[in-house]
């Protein structure tokens, strides 16, 4: 596992939050109702411990939204929740829905918007710390086990990744999900001096 | 860039730059999509026929004017926000139909007199060409899909509602036996205690005729509270309220007093019962009381569908840690078209044979739940004409 430095920790989750909390407010405004994102937890993981991490979280299927990146750093962003949750927060956001026990096609598609506010929120913010561009495509809804989701294909297994913490707040409860980010590890390396440059112009 | 888009539109009405744009040109207006263009200083610079269909709003009319003076109330909306981040950030981004009512004030062309609002799922890409940024608006109507769900909402409530009913009615039914069940018995065990005395002289010596009188008016008695306690077990097992004293049970003891219990029962029916084999002393997990209550209804069984004087096996065996005790009775066995049936609620292989042989057609059924419930099982061997084996299968604690 990479270390990080507490002061670099608490950087990153600093600018998380402040991006995490306008999403919040796009959702909330689009749905009219208090809507809170926050990150708690921030991990850089090896790729096969984020998938086994996933796995030990929650051995029950998960579902969520994919998005490629490229440019400064090129991958795939994830966020993802155990699958009843999903159903949940697509549900208690759409108020009128229909009562099946997987989600509709609409209902993906509205996931898949959710996903798409919250992932470019956390892309943005990571592309300014870089001071770079990253393109990110446009989102995919997806299921499968820890595993499936968080494809371990690669073969680049220096390749890490940015393991985040979501606490996904409505106003009846609060649901806990997770946003990954794929980092090579000349973007890593990039990522943490502009990251302390940032830090010591404080 | 932004002069090549020009000729790709302008293409489309007349004299095209090249065969490649004028292809392109078709292309675009054939889409069932409608597809825009953007550039940096949030002008229109393309605008396919389906916009122009949907919006009609003509491709001179939209070309080269800002984005907000085409759709000036959108203007600070959500859309106005990603396509600004797609050209300042080059972020792609999805807004749903769900989340986003009739983004665009689109209308379908040909619905008469009330103009219907096109149901929109939009993207909204960042598009680099020559060193310029665009951003590429694609609308796709959903309105089938929203149709298709809508018409998938109702049924789907309508499936819950008609649940609830079901599940309603089901509770209801219960509560409603168990109450009347409850409500008849404290009567009639007082009808059966005054029948009692009154038969067994207590009051006084009867006439032969008054007598005879009376002992119907107590078997009958006798029927009914059977009856009632069977529907109360029924109704007890089915809500899951049925409770077990599971523990150490002396099998043959219990299967003696049943036995015993039963002999006036097969007396009625001219029948005998005969402990063909047994095994020594062994005990059982199970309920007592429950378990001597399935012996009787097997017991009571056999004697009610065997001929006159015949007589009904028990034997009990075992297998390892299992028990079985069979009662065999020498009747007419049970038509394989029932065979399926044995075990469910008021079931009689003749409903004739209801009033001639008496019973619910409750017992098996209580019973195998008793069975189930003390892990053990019930079941049956017949052949028609020649009779039937029931068994009951349950485990042993140890050999005494």
């Amino acid at each position: 596992m990479l270390e990080i430095s507490e002061l670099q920790r608490d950087y990153i989750t600093e600018i998380l939050n402040i991006s995490m909390g306008s999403a919040a407010s796009v959702l909330s405004e689009m749905v009219n109702e208090a809507v809170s994102l926050s990150i708690p937890e921030i991990d850089f993981l090896p790729r096969c411990d984020a998938a086994h991490k996933f796995d030990q979280i929650n051995t029950v299927k998960m579902s969520g939204v994919t998005q490629r990146m490229s440019g400064a750093i090129s991958g795939d962003a994830l966020l993802i929740f155990p699958e009843e949750k999903t159903l949940t927060i697509v549900r208690a956001l759409l108020g009128d829905t229909v009562p099946v026990e997987s989600l509709t096609e609409m209902e993906q598609e509205a996931m898949c918007e959710i996903g798409n506010i919250i992932l470019n929120s956390v892309v943005s913010s990571v592309a300014d710390i870089l001071k770079r561009e990253i393109v990110s495509s446009l989102p995919h809804f997806i299921k499968g086990t820890g595993k499936e989701v968080f494809s371990v294909e690669s073969n680049n297994h220096d390749d890490l990744v940015m393991f985040l913490k979501v606490d996904f707040g409505l106003e009846s409860q609060s649901i806990n999900g997770y946003v990954t980010l794929m980092l090579n590890v000349d973007s890593l390396h990039d990522f943490l001096s502009q990251l302390d440059a940032q830090i010591n112009a404080i | 860039m932004l002069s090549d888009i020009s000729d790709i539109n302008s293409g489309m009405a007349e004299s095209a730059a090249s065969t490649s744009d004028h292809l392109l040109g078709q292309v675009l207006d054939q889409s069932e999509n409608g597809l825009f263009l953007v550039d940096t200083h949030r002008r229109i610079v393309l605008w396919n026929e389906w916009m122009v269909q949907a919006s009609s709003i003509s491709r001179d009319g939209a070309i080269g004017h800002p984005f907000t003076e085409i759709f000036p109330s959108l203007r600070g909306k959500r859309i106005e926000s990603v396509i600004n981040a797609a050209l300042d950030t080059r972020t792609a981004s999805l807004l749903s139909r769900s989340l986003n009512k009739a983004i665009f004030p689109l209308y379908f062309s040909e619905t008469g007199d009330e103009k219907q609002r096109i149901e929109q799922s939009v993207i909204v890409k960042p598009i680099q060409s020559d060193g310029h940024d665009y951003c590429l608006i694609q609308i796709t109507d959903v309105t089938p899909m929203v149709q298709r769900e809508g018409v998938l909402r109702v049924l789907a409530k309508e499936a819950e509602e008609a649940q609830k009913a079901a599940e309603d009615v089901s509770r209801f039914k219960s509560e409603f036996t168990s109450t009347v069940s409850h409500e008849l018995r404290t009567p009639l065990t007082s009808i059966r205690g005054s029948l009692g005395l009154i038969s067994s002289g207590v009051m006084g010596k009867l006439k032969p005729e008054v007598a005879k009188l009376v002992d119907i008016a107590c078997n009958n008695t006798e029927r009914l509270l059977f009856l009632i306690n069977d529907i109360l077990d029924i109704d007890k097992i089915e809500s899951g309220k049925m409770d077990f004293v599971m523990g150490p049970v002396d099998l043959m003891v219990v299967l003696r007093q049943s036995l015993e219990a039963n002999q006036p029962y097969g007396e009625q029916y001219q029948i005998q019962y005969v402990l063909k084999k047994i095994i020594g002393d062994l005990k059982v997990y199970a309920d007592t009381g429950r378990l001597m209550q399935v012996l009787n209804n097997l017991l009571s069984n056999a004697a009610k569908f065997s001929p006159e004087g015949a007589e009904v096996e028990i034997c009990v065996l075992q297998n390892d840690s299992m028990i079985r005790i069979e009662v065999k009775d020498h009747g007419a066995g049970i038509p394989l078209q029932f065979q399926s049936r044995i075990f469910e609620k008021f079931s009689q292989a003749d409903a004739s044979d209801t009033r001639k042989v008496g019973g619910t057609g409750l017992g098996l059924s209580i019973s195998k739940a008793i069975m189930e419930k003390m892990g053990g099982a019930i079941g049956f061997n017949t052949v028609e004409g020649k009779g039937t084996t029931f068994y009951i299968d349950i485990c042993v604690i140890d050999q005494v």
